[in-house]
């Protein structure tokens, strides 16, 4: 491995070292409780999938370079200088990661994986070995947002249909506000229009004042894992709100977007933003309680369960706004054992729905998702992430579950009981 | 265009964004170089998605345009 190549990787490892991250490298006890708590290397037994071992990886890097023991005694202290095959493997148990943070909350020093594995993705694309799909995915939504003058007529059309089709689908006409200077709220939703409905038709029940974002929430600069990137394209909604004036910036139901907006960016952006971030299930959640929508406490008949997306529960803190909004509207609902902070993940997180070369270790990594569900006897499962949806929408077929998988937000629009 | 060569057709019908993109994306390498991929989306978002990834990738998107309420892509790969 050339030279120049290996100081860019060690340049990056530096330049994300702090003492959190110093700490994750310097104390793992080699204690193999992690294994249990990965659905990856519990669905395969592959070593490359074992957290400690993903993890393992980059120290020895850090060993090499950043320890004098490393430096001096490379073959007793396990520092290695980065090869291609230790690229490989590298590259392998990173991005197959779905940073869902499951072995974190198992592991007795808390080692966090998740932020390892985003380190260890900055040093992959310093060796150029970033994965390709997540970076082509990221750099078409830069250039959607750099060149707005030839995308803004084909999005805002798009708009025009989303409110043609609720016209159809509801009889009534539900206004898809953009570019609202001053309103409350600018609600962040993904490309695709089963985002907007169900949101608009809520924001129009509660009487909200809101506007939508002509940018979306999904984030591949994040998944890639260049946070330069990733900032750029949340630039994009964060100045519109800026722009705008809003009070808050509501994302849609999509985990790592919200994480992004509400966890990440004003450290990015090393700025206080002058608004507050919010998921669309915690405004839902309130819009009930404060009875600003009504909504049938029976309108769902079907026994309903619902999946703790990663990056919104264990990684986001929100596990009862959801669960209070489903029982608020179907009376047959049923947990999944494990839940909340012990979820396991769906195997759909980290961008993985998006690389092919990972597939047979995706739908196998859901095998104790599909167990979970089958024990619930559900047939909707309601789900408040984009990437799980894909993943279980999948696992549904592959093990004919029979599920209805919904967004909760389509639920709570179906659930709207019309204002006298 | 209806006398072109087609090389991959892709039905995304169905599929929510940014998903035509990313299934576009995936196949662009199982047509040869000056291939042709047909792809037919029923999702919106993907009259923007797919021109913006061609454009940032440096394929070209002959045609896209919306058809009995269908987006129809003909995406040809440059490189
Ligand atoms: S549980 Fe924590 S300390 Fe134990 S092997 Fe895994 S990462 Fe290391
Ligand atoms: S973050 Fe999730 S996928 Fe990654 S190693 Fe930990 S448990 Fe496995």
């Amino acid at each position: 491995m050339e030279k120049k190549t290996i100081e860019s990787m060690v340049g990056v490892l530096d330049a994300r070292m702090n003492r959190q991250l110093k700490q994750y490298m310097d104390i793992c006890a080699r204690c193999a409780i992690c294994k249990d708590a990965c659905h990856q290397y519990v669905a395969t037994g592959d070593m490359k999938y074992l957290p400690a071992r993903r993890a393992e990886l980059l120290r020895q890097i850090y060993r090499k370079y950043f320890t004098k023991a490393g430096q001096f005694m490379p073959a007793l202290y396990e520092a290695r200088e980065p090869d291609e095959n230790l690229i490989d493997e590298l590259y392998e148990s990173t991005y197959a990661c779905t940073g869902c943070r499951r072995c974190t909350y198992f592991c007795p020093f808390s080692i966090d994986t998740g932020w390892i594995t985003a380190v260890s993705k900055g040093v992959l694309i310093a060796a150029g070995r970033g994965n390709e799909m997540l970076g082509q995915l990221a750099d078409a939504a830069l250039f959607k947002a750099d060149n707005m003058d030839m995308f803004d007529s084909i999005i805002v059309d798009g708009f025009k249909d989303v409110e043609r089709e609720l016209r159809e689908e509801t009889g009534r006409d539900v206004a898809i506000p953009v570019d609202v200077a001053g309103a409350d709220i600018l609600y962040v939703a993904l490309a695709g229009s089963h985002s907007i409905k169900p949101a608009a038709v809520i924001f129009d029940a509660a009487g909200a004042s809101w506007t939508l974002s002509k940018f979306e929430a999904a984030n591949y600069g994040f998944f890639f894992g260049d946070p330069a990137k990733a900032k750029l394209i949340a630039d994009r909604f964060m100045n519109e709100a800026k722009r705008l004036g809003v009070k808050e910036v509501v994302i849609t139901e999509c985990g790592h977007a919200y994480r992004v907006a509400e966890m990440f960016y004003e450290a990015w952006a090393k700025e206080k933003m002058p608004f507050k971030v919010r998921h669309i299930l915690e405004v839902i959640d309130d819009y009930i309680k404060d009875g600003r929508i009504t909504v049938d406490p029976k309108a769902i008949t079907q026994r309903v369960t619902y999946h703790d997306p990663c990056q919104i529960g264990r990684n986001g803190g929100i596990y009862e706004q959801p669960r209070d909004i489903v029982t608020a509207i179907a009376p047959d609902f049923v947990d999944m054992t494990p839940n909340r902070e012990t979820q396991w993940c769906c195997g759909g997180g980290g961008g993985i729905v998006a690389m092919e070369e990972f597939n047979t270790v995706r739908l196998a990594s859901g095998g104790k998702k599909v167990e979970q569900i089958r024990a619930t006897g559900a047939t909707i499962l309601a789900c408040p992430c984009e990437n799980c949806r894909l993943q279980i929408e999948e696992l549904d077929k592959v093990h004919d579950l029979g599920l209805r998988i919904v967004p909760v937000m389509e639920l709570v629009a179906e659930a709207l009981v019309p204002k006298k | 265009m209806s006398d072109m060569n087609i090389d991959l057709e892709l039905d995304l019908k169905g599929l929510l964004c940014p998903m035509p993109m990313v299934k576009v994306s995936q196949n662009i390498t199982n047509v040869p170089v000056g291939g042709i991929i047909r792809a037919v989306a029923t999702d919106a978002g993907s009259m923007a998605d797919i021109p913006a990834w061609a454009k940032s990738t440096g394929n070209e998107v002959l045609q896209a345009e919306k058809i009995d309420g269908q987006f129809v892509f003909l995406v040809k790969r440059v490189k």
